[in-house]
């Protein structure tokens, strides 16, 4: 009844709020999306049972041009009932992750126990709720929930639902649950799918994607025990203590369409704040473990790196606060975006200059832009949002945070050991390349992301996207590609954009159908690798006859060019389009030929074979001996190293 | 004769190593031979991969990151090996910790390792022949007891091998599989799961020790009391270490501490991934001293043990075995004078 009372008030605040002034507090006005979803909430967690008891109303409205006859809800937590949902099955194909090792009791569940409409006329739909399989028919698989409605919603109209559960908070599965005293809340209410004209997309749960959902406010009150600190999406409104020894913390935001929420007596509070000339400043607030405290800087500017060059790239941050998580050890929480609050990740031993807290942080930072902002389906297009952070992401690491070095981690995988030698740079590293090169070709990025092979859809997800796009950085230049990025994000911010109203907004900037381009590297699975074959140089009377094959041994076509260098400094460019097996260059010069480089400027970031891409002559060739004896000589002192630990034993 | 304590048979053990070079030379050709002809190889495969390819001119000149992966991810065999890990002090923490985490190593360099234990299988008897004699036992000597040791380790060994084996099939899995995944289960700050780490680590590096010491005993027992039984030899060791644990540990210990010594000094000075002309060779210089200072760690283990037991058991020099000596060859024959009746 408190809810009822509660909600009936936040919902005419919610509607009262297209016409009031910006203020902060989590309210945005005028509004920046259709809100055609917004949440009220209000969950117990008790900490013992680790369960949490929850009631929710949705204010939602139909904005295609069907009437809706039927509601459809995401239950992410039945994914981790048991061994037969679709999210275990499809875990345990991939080699890449483990299933983790749970006793029955720490398994999730959420169990919808009331579910109601108000429209027109009240109706319960509790007991016409039924779980449907929409993408695979797994009959065992309890993430969809579906009921029928008493009497379709027309185009425009709205509807009021509302409904109780509860949940039991699991031992960490993909990001979510408990581990000692610390709770990481997330995909934990049930939630609206999807409405468009083709119907609801309302995807079960897949091992390899994420989500995908409308815009809406959200107001939540969660009460957890006193003193513990929480954070969530949005902003702190309301704090009360209550007198069983817990609080209820209320925080809102406007515009999101996720919400997700962490506590623990641990966490250790910091804030800060992003200030800059032409972008909104942004109030940050760090939630950061006791071990890592001598990293708050670290994560700080790492953010505020995010925040710069993706604010002056594409589009400015709106929302005027972020929330920094640092996880537990174990808690399987980091590296995951939710809107204006995402988890980084780190190390009791970081040392300066590698790859996380930074990169990481500014990965997940990077997510509010496309995912929170950009709001792509992440169950059928991962790339268009994971890929495209990952090319913004590694554009910031390098632009940003160089030099940054290779290292490793022994011993458990506790100490960690800098190789100074090795920079990581944006093209080969921060890219992923290794990655993609030893799996290119799982699956062609056009298929439904669910669909992608377990152990190799994270590389086709991410790696190559980020490949492909750096490649036509290089290619068509970045002033092209980034006003390609900030058109698409302006146009499709808090809006759902599909792969072709990207691929429509790059041929429409750079003024060229990139429709080929995109048939390479985004509707095949193809893979790119040009080379050298033949190089020839000799002499003939005065003068000497050069001859270089260049050569496709890929599948996978793209224009490159052939240089050839020839002695006194001479030197030609060849434009191949790269559509034959090979071809043929001849030169009849004073000179003499010394190299031949296909792609010599390293155009094609997707080439998986990058040393064939050149042949040497005389003296040049002598390096490849040098190379070997000098890495050979390193290998030695290891192998003998290798074989004096083993000598332990005699 | 007094015993000496931990300390002074250390400092002794030290003394008698450097008293016999040749054995040390002779222990670091023996590394050399076996990981010689797989560097080799390597070369050819790494040779063959870059061929007049202009990558090489990064990778001789630095570190072409992008090369080495390429290489690494289509080598099979030696070649997947080849990883940033190598360089430098990479290098001794990747052995290290594999060998701590018991992660597998590609069989060719299992085989190289078996060979390799072989050969000091073989050269143990010589090598503490001549410590516990403490003075030039020539060429004929050392081999001659080499030889005659070499069946006996053979028999410690296959004790070894069973006590080793359980160690890291059953005792390594069980810490840390089984007790250290039940014991971090819960933990959410990574301090103390590290803490848990290293106290397991510790555990086995005792048990693992324990083992060691009582074998090096054995060893040292079967040379200089000239014993036949490998049990033998390691009841008479388990007996010598139970009743002198203080020294005996103590010795071990000082030894641990230069083996400690002599890898921080390596963290200091190991050389980078520098270029292909002089550097590479100096590198490779440095490389090659780090393995010399193992490798006389690893013959002070076995000289300052088998002082210790002489001082505590027998006299210093005393050896059971008789000093070995060597028939003439034919050769000798024929040189001989002919004597008036011939």
């Amino acid at each position: 009844m408190r809810l009822l009372h509660f909600s009936m008030m936040t919902l005419w605040s919610l509607a009262a709020a297209a016409s009031a002034h910006a203020e902060a507090g989590g309210t945005i006005d005028p509004a920046l999306s259709p809100r055609n979803a917004s949440y009220i909430i209000d969950a117990k967690l008790d900490i013992t049972s680790r369960t949490i008891t929850g009631s929710e109303v949705i204010l939602w409205r139909n904005i295609t041009t069907k009437p809706a006859t039927e509601l459809q809800f995401h239950l992410y937590w039945n994914a981790w009932r048991d061994d037969h949902s679709t999210w275990l099955r499809e875990t345990k194909l991939g080699s890449r992750r483990t299933v983790p090792m749970v006793r029955p009791d720490e398994r999730a569940r959420i169990d919808v126990t009331s579910l109601g409409v108000r429209g027109n006329a009240r109706a319960d739909l509790t007991t016409v709720m039924r779980f449907i399989a929409p993408d695979d028919g797994n009959a065992d698989d309890r993430t969809v929930l579906a009921a029928r409605l008493p009497q379709p919603v027309a185009p425009g109209a709205s509807l009021t639902i509302e409904l109780t559960w509860t949940a039991h908070v699991p031992r960490t599965f993909a990001r979510t649950g408990v581990i000692g005293n610390y709770f990481f809340i997330a995909q934990w209410f049930p939630k609206l799918g999807v409405l468009q004209d083709e119907g609801w997309n309302c995807h079960q749960f897949h091992s390899g994607t994420e989500f995908f959902s409308d815009y809406g406010s959200y107001d939540v009150r969660m009460t957890v025990p006193a003193r513990w600190v929480l954070g969530a999406t949005g902003v702190e409104r309301e704090r009360h203590d209550n007198a069983n020894g817990t609080t209820t913390h209320r925080y809102y935001q406007d515009d999101v369409h996720d919400f997700v929420w962490t506590t623990s007596p641990d966490y250790v509070e910091r804030r800060a704040r992003f200030e800059h000339a032409s972008l909104p400043p942004v109030d940050m607030r760090l939630l950061i473990q006791p071990e890592h405290t001598s990293q708050i800087a670290r994560h700080f500017e790492a953010t505020r790196a995010a925040l710069k060059y993706y604010g002056e790239w594409y589009g400015a941050y709106p929302y005027g606060h972020i929330t920094i998580i640092d996880p537990a050890y174990q808690s399987g929480a980091g590296g995951m975006e939710y809107p204006t609050l995402f988890t980084a990740g780190t190390r009791w031993l970081a040392p300066d200059h590698v790859d996380d807290p930074e990169d990481v942080a500014v990965h997940e930072a990077g997510h509010q832009f496309f995912y929170g902002i950009v709001g792509s389906n992440e169950f059928e297009d991962a790339w268009m949002d994971e890929g495209i952070n990952t090319f913004s992401e590694a554009r910031v690491m390098g632009t940003w945070a160089s030099p940054t070095y290779v290292s490793q981690r022994y011993f458990g995988g506790f100490i960690p050991y800098v190789f100074k030698d090795i920079i990581a740079d944006r093209e080969i590293v921060w890219n992923r390349f290794a990655g993609y090169r030893r799996n290119p070709k799982g699956d062609p990025q056009s298929m439904t992301s669910f669909r992608y092979y377990p152990a190799t859809g994270g590389v086709i997800t991410y790696n190559k996207t980020a490949l492909w796009l750096n490649t036509m950085e290089r290619w068509l230049g970045w002033p092209t590609v980034q006003k390609t990025m900030s058109t698409y994000f302006s146009r499709w911010k808090f809006r759902h954009p599909k792969p072709q109203d990207f691929f429509d907004t790059a041929s429409e900037v750079s003024g060229r159908d990139l429709t080929g381009y995109f048939d390479q590297v985004y509707r095949s699975s193809n893979v790119f690798d040009y080379g050298i074959q033949e190089l020839r140089s000799d002499k003939d009377g005065d003068r000497y006859r050069t001859l270089v094959v260049a050569r496709r041994y890929g599948e996978a076509i793209f224009p490159i060019d052939v240089r050839v260098t020839f002695t006194e400094g001479r030197k030609v460019v060849e434009h191949w389009d790269g559509k034959d097996r090979w071809h043929l260059y001849t030169y009849d010069f004073p000179q003499r030929a010394v190299t031949a480089q296909a792609d010599p400027d390293h155009v094609l970031l997707l080439d998986v074979n990058l040393t064939n891409n050149s042949r040497a002559l005389t003296p040049l060739d002598k390096f490849g001996p040098k190379a070997a004896t000098k890495w050979s000589l390193k290998w030695m002192v290891w192998l003998q190293d290798c074989l004096l630990t083993w000598s332990v034993f005699v | 004769m007094t015993p000496v304590n931990a300390a002074e048979a250390w400092r002794d053990g030290i003394r008698r190593v450097f008293k016999a070079p040749a054995i040390v030379a002779g222990v670091w050709l023996v590394t050399t031979a076996i990981s010689l002809p797989l560097a080799l190889s390597l070369r050819t495969e790494l040779m063959n991969h870059l061929g007049a390819s202009l990558a090489a001119t990064s990778a001789a000149q630095g570190v072409n990151y992008e090369w080495m992966q390429e290489f690494a991810d289509q080598a099979t065999g030696l070649g997947t090996t080849f990883r940033p890990t190598i360089i430098g002090f990479g290098a001794v923490l990747d052995n290290l910790s594999a060998f701590m985490d018991a992660v597998p190593r590609p069989v060719l360099v299992i085989g190289a390792a078996g060979v390799y234990i072989a050969a000091w299988l073989f050269l143990a008897g010589g090598i503490i022949d001549r410590y516990a004699r403490d003075r030039a036992t020539r060429a004929h000597g050392f081999f001659s007891a080499s030889g005659g040791f070499f069946f006996r380790f053979v028999r410690l060994a296959i004790v070894m091998g069973v006590v080793y084996g359980l160690m890291f099939g059953y005792l390594h899995p069980w810490l840390f599989d089984r007790v250290y995944t039940r014991l971090i289960r819960n933990v959410n700050v990574e301090r103390t799961a590290f803490m848990i780490r290293a106290g397991l680590y510790l555990v086995f590096g005792l048990c693992l020790a324990a083992v060691n010491v009582i074998f090096d005993y054995a060893k040292v027992r079967t040379v200089v009391e000239d014993r036949r039984s490998a049990f033998g030899a390691l009841a008479a060791a388990l007996h010598f270490v139970r009743r002198n644990a203080g020294a005996a540990i103590g010795v071990y210990a000082l030894n641990v501490a230069l083996f400690a010594l002599t890898i921080a000094v390596y963290a200091v000075l190991a050389p980078r991934a520098g270029g292909s002309g002089w550097m590479m060779w100096v590198g490779f210089a440095i490389g090659q001293m780090y393995v010399l200072g193992r490798l006389c760690v690893k013959l002070i283990f076995w000289a300052s043990e088998t002082s210790l037991f002489q001082s505590r058991l027998a006299h210093a020099g005393y050896l059971a075995t008789p000093a070995p000596i060597w028939p003439d060859s034919p050769t000798a024959e024929a040189l001989r004078p002919a004597s008036p009746n011939s």
